[in-house]
């Protein structure tokens, strides 16, 4: 029976004309956006790499250097991009791309795109995310308002349900005649997505896994959609009640719950200004952080001379100022762990209050998930910061070290390729999908929470709809 | 009499209608949301300015107090800290802060000031590279969405009012019945509908006019009448296009569904979508060249830089000044030898600046010319304009920033490079940044095209209503 009520369900829409020419509008769109993230990601990551090459190269060949002039050149190190950040870009354009490992500094990310861009781009991009979460929940929305209370408009909810048909069937069946519209159009192009994706890109395991997941994320959110507006064509006293309450519920979806959600975060969890964080970072450096006290290089003297035995720092084996410039880089990372730590947490209590008004806005759930799994949220943002530090910090140690190791105190040194060499490329790996998924814990709840309360919802208007006018 | 009487009963009707009186409380609130958000970023930006301005001052005495203890015999303690050393004295130890307070009316519209940097460290060392360092310390994910401002409000929301208000303005007379009543009186079609939509702009309009004039108002912005005016003209302009657009679907003679489709869709067309496919269509027809090769070009001119040991070595000594002797001999004239490296590596840094630039202008263009279509695209350049946070203004002061890093590069690079000392007086007047503000002769030329067009689109929807208006009769 339920098979029957979809089919007549899916018939109809397909005859609609409204749905039929706003189906075409959104494949349309859907389909673009693919091509576009996809031709998009394919050159970042070109470039990427060229430029990865280039830096490395800059490195290798720098030529005969004292190790702290090199320390000094550093290198630049490049925000790498998942293969299906052509689904979701994220929050990459607002982040910086490149950073410039060097020595005494932790620099910041330089080079948002989004700088480049213009006031326009506030409007957002048309991406395969956006079509997801803004257009397909609209396009349910026409597909669901109508399905009970427009029976019951025309008459026909008193002999349909007079035939015998229970009421959960005959839900079940209108949300699966809206579920197959829209999987005539969703499932096209999930396909030719996973294609592009296995096809374009060496497709691992973990890809796969993440690209499995984002389908999942989808489906539930469509799913809360349909639910959601099956209750209300159920509940609601006429078909336009229905269609003003599902719109006025998308307009606080996709409008004003998140931009809400960015002043909110803001006010609860204020970030510092740049001029603050440099100048929390300069009183860091000045005064020592957590009871840790800038280097006193007198004492590490001291302590050398007493450790070899000898009396001036020219008798020492080892050059002084590797091991100075060592103890000063340890302790300036301290300063920077201290300050970069406070930062980065603000951040991420600033999205967890993004994904907390999902209560109010599905919304915020499906695209911090969505986000999280192609690669390009927050967190996986400073996932690779940190590695990029952590790289820093192993060539300064190892720059240090050979300057300690090799040379004395006050002696010209110039270290050459062979030290250049012996410093591995970083190395970056993704995070794995449990990792994501760890972050995402609150998105999940809610989503789901969504779907089971938008389906409980439409059960219990089935059950309770009222027959006739 | 008929406007008089129209309103009237609009009122009544309105007093009655639950839904939406509650809906225009709900955007009261929104307007209440949004000014209390406008307020607490202008105050963040002005507390950042007086922070910034005050490290300043205190850097300048403290530089002043370093001369006078060296001119009273004191030890600079090294060559590399010494301010009389121009080369020290226009790097970092005199650098000057550079800084854009907010717009007039930032309160209504933060714009990009979230974005783009609005203050800068200007040295010697000042070049391409320096207005690439990110603005704002800012979460990218808040950066992305952007911010609840009263332009999001009448950019995004207000439209959807005018429609959820006038969609069957009309439509729902005919479709009550009561419109063959109306038309069986002494009055014209044309002036009842235009009486209910002009019940309906006052009030639509009028709530987002008076959320602007509170919300300037909370920060200065009343100071600024003409960018105020220029404001409120982009509101009734935008709002006229809206309900036009809104009476010449009415009078299409279908029924009050099929308008609310049509109107929705084309709201979501207009603001929306057509914003998201020009962006994405911007970015493909004139992709970027990669920022990456500013990178690579500048530490490739470093690199083959004929003084490149020099400079490498000098910027090593200002770091590390007690390293001095077991690095290099000889101190004197690496000053003007790292000069020079710096120099080189500054031109052709600027090489890909232009080339950079020559595209970008290309991909603005087409964005400006596409804005031509969406009426939300025009309206938030004229708002962001009038508000003094749009791109224009930050582009000005950056201008006027790479002008005073000349000026300041004229001052102490010919000291560099003859290796002369710097007198105390020549060091506490050293240039000073005064930034002067874009003419309002500028902003209006530059808002009036846009302006212009976006009263065109409201034309374009307004003379069809009001002529097809003329033409109805009564009846179902």
């Amino acid at each position: 029976m339920i098979i029957r009520i979809a089919r007549k369900e899916l018939t109809d829409q397909l005859r609609d004309g409204r749905f039929r020419a706003s189906a075409l509008m959104v494949g349309a769109l859907l389909l673009v956006s693919l091509g576009a993230g996809w031709t998009q990601v394919s050159s970042a990551r070109a470039q990427l790499e060229a430029a990865e090459a280039t830096a490395r190269n800059h490195w290798e060949s720098q030529g005969d250097k004292n190790p702290h002039s090199a320390a000094h050149y550093g290198v630049y190190a490049f925000k790498p991009r998942l293969p299906l950040s052509f689904v979701d870009q994220g929050v990459d354009p607002w982040t910086g791309t490149s950073v410039w490992l060097e020595a005494h500094r932790q620099n910041d990310f330089l080079m948002r795109p989004a700088q480049d861009a213009s006031a326009a781009q506030r409007f957002g991009t048309l991406t395969a995310a956006g079509v997801l979460q803004q257009l397909v929940p609209l396009l349910i929305i026409l597909l669901g308002f109508g399905a009970l209370a427009g029976e019951r408009e025309r008459g026909t909810l008193r002999q349909v349900l007079a035939s015998g048909v229970s009421r959960r069937d005959l839900m079940a069946g209108k949300a699966a005649g809206v579920a197959g519209a829209l999987a005539l159009l969703v499932v096209p192009a999930a396909l030719l997505g996973s294609a592009a994706l296995v096809l374009g890109s060496t497709a691992t395991g973990s890809l796969l896994a993440r690209a499995v997941v984002l389908a999942v994320v989808y489906l539930t959110y469509f799913g809360a959609f349909i639910g959601l507006a099956l209750a209300i064509s159920a509940w609601v006293p006429s078909s336009r009640t229905a269609l003003v309450t599902l719109l006025s519920l998308w307009v606080v979806n996709g409008l004003v719950a998140p931009r809400a959600a960015v002043d909110l975060s803001g006010w609860l969890h204020p970030s510092p200004t740049a001029f603050e964080f440099s100048r929390q970072i300069e009183e860091g450096m000045a005064n020592g952080v957590e009871g840790i006290r800038p280097p006193d290089r007198q004492a590490i003297t001291n302590r050398l001379l007493q450790e070899y035995g000898v009396d001036s720092v020219e008798d020492l084996p080892v050059n002084l100022s590797g091991i100075t410039l060592q103890a000063s880089e340890e302790f300036g990372n301290a300063v920077y762990d201290h300050n970069y730590t406070e930062l980065w947490d603000t951040f991420e209590r600033q999205s967890r209050v993004h994904e907390s008004l999902a209560v109010v806005a599905p919304l915020l759930a499906v695209r911090a998930l969505s986000m999280g799994l192609a690669g390009t949220d927050i967190e996986q943002h400073r996932h690779f910061a940190t590695a990029a530090e952590t790289y820093r910090r192993d060539m300064m140690a190892a720059m240090n070290g050979d300057l300690a190791q090799n040379s004395r105190t006050g002696e010209t040194y110039l270290a050459g390729d062979e030290l250049w060499v012996s410093v591995p490329p970083l190395d970056y790996e993704a995070p794995t999908l449990a990792w994501v998924l760890g972050n995402r814990t609150v998105s999940m709840l809610m989503l789901g929470l969504w779907l089971l309360g938008a389906l409980s919802a439409a059960v219990a208007g089935a059950r309770r709809a009222e027959v006739g006018p | 009499m008929t406007i008089r009487t129209v309103f009237r009963n609009e009122m009544r009707l309105l007093a009655a209608d639950r839904v939406l009186l509650s809906s225009l409380v709900l955007f009261v609130a929104l307007f209440a949301y949004a000014i209390a958000n406008g307020f607490a970023w202008v105050a963040k930006q002005e507390g950042t300015v007086a922070a910034v301005q005050a490290a300043e001052e205190e850097r300048g005495a403290a530089l002043a107090a370093e001369l006078e203890r060296i001119a009273a015999g004191g030890d600079p303690g090294s060559p590399f800290r010494d301010p009389r050393a121009a080369n020290v004295l226009g790097g970092n130890l005199g650098a000057r802060t550079v800084v854009l307070g907010p717009g007039p009316l930032a309160s209504l519209s933060v714009g990009q000031s979230d974005l783009l940097p609005y203050y800068y460290d200007v040295s010697i060392y000042t070049n391409e590279q320096t207005f690439l360092q990110n603005g704002e310390v800012e979460n990218p994910l808040n950066l992305m969405v952007g911010r609840f401002d009263l332009a999001f409000i009448i950019i995004y929301l207000l439209p959807l009012l005018v429609l959820a208000l006038s969609y069957n303005v009309l439509s729902g007379e005919r479709e009550q019945g009561t419109l063959a009543l109306t038309l069986s009186q002494p009055v014209a079609v044309r002036d009842v509908v235009v009486a209910k939509l002009l019940f309906r702009a006052l009030l639509v309009v009028g709530l987002a006019l008076g959320g602007s004039l509170v919300g300037a108002a909370v920060w200065g912005g009343l100071g600024a009448p003409v960018r105020l005016a220029l404001w409120c003209g982009a509101v009734v302009t935008y709002g006229l296009f809206w309900f036009g657009t809104a009476a010449w679907v009415n009078t299409l003679g279908r029924e009050s569904s099929w308008n609310a489709t049509v109107l929705v869709g084309a709201w979501l067309g207009l603001v929306v979508v057509l914003p998201a496919v020009g962006n994405i269509a911007a970015g493909i027809l004139h992709p970027l060249p990669s920022r990456v090769e500013m990178i690579n070009t500048a530490r490739e001119a470093s690199n083959e830089s004929v003084n490149r040991r020099s400079e490498l070595l000098a910027r090593y000594l200002e770091d590390h000044p007690e390293m001095a002797g077991g690095v290099v001999d000889d101190v004197a004239g690496t000053a003007a030898l790292s000069w020079a490296a710096t120099e080189e590596v500054n031109r052709q840094v600027e090489g890909v600046a232009v080339r950079f630039d020559e595209q970008l202008s290309k991909q603005q263009a087409l964005v400006s010319r596409y804005r031509l279509v969406s009426p939300a695209l025009l309206a938030q350049s004229v708002l962001n304009d009038a508000a003094g946070s749009g791109d224009a203004r930050f582009a000005h002061f950056e201008a006027q920033v790479r002008t005073f890093a000349e000026e300041w590069r004229g001052y102490f690079v010919p000291a560099i490079l003859a290796g002369q000392v710097m007198t105390a007086e020549a060091a506490m007047g050293r240039p000073e940044f005064v930034y002067s503000e874009e003419e309002l002769s500028v902003v209006l030329g530059r808002s009036a095209m846009p302006l212009a067009m976006l009263l065109t689109l409201a034309l374009l929807a307004v003379v069809p209503a009001a002529i097809r208006l003329g033409r109805v009769r009564g009846g179902g």
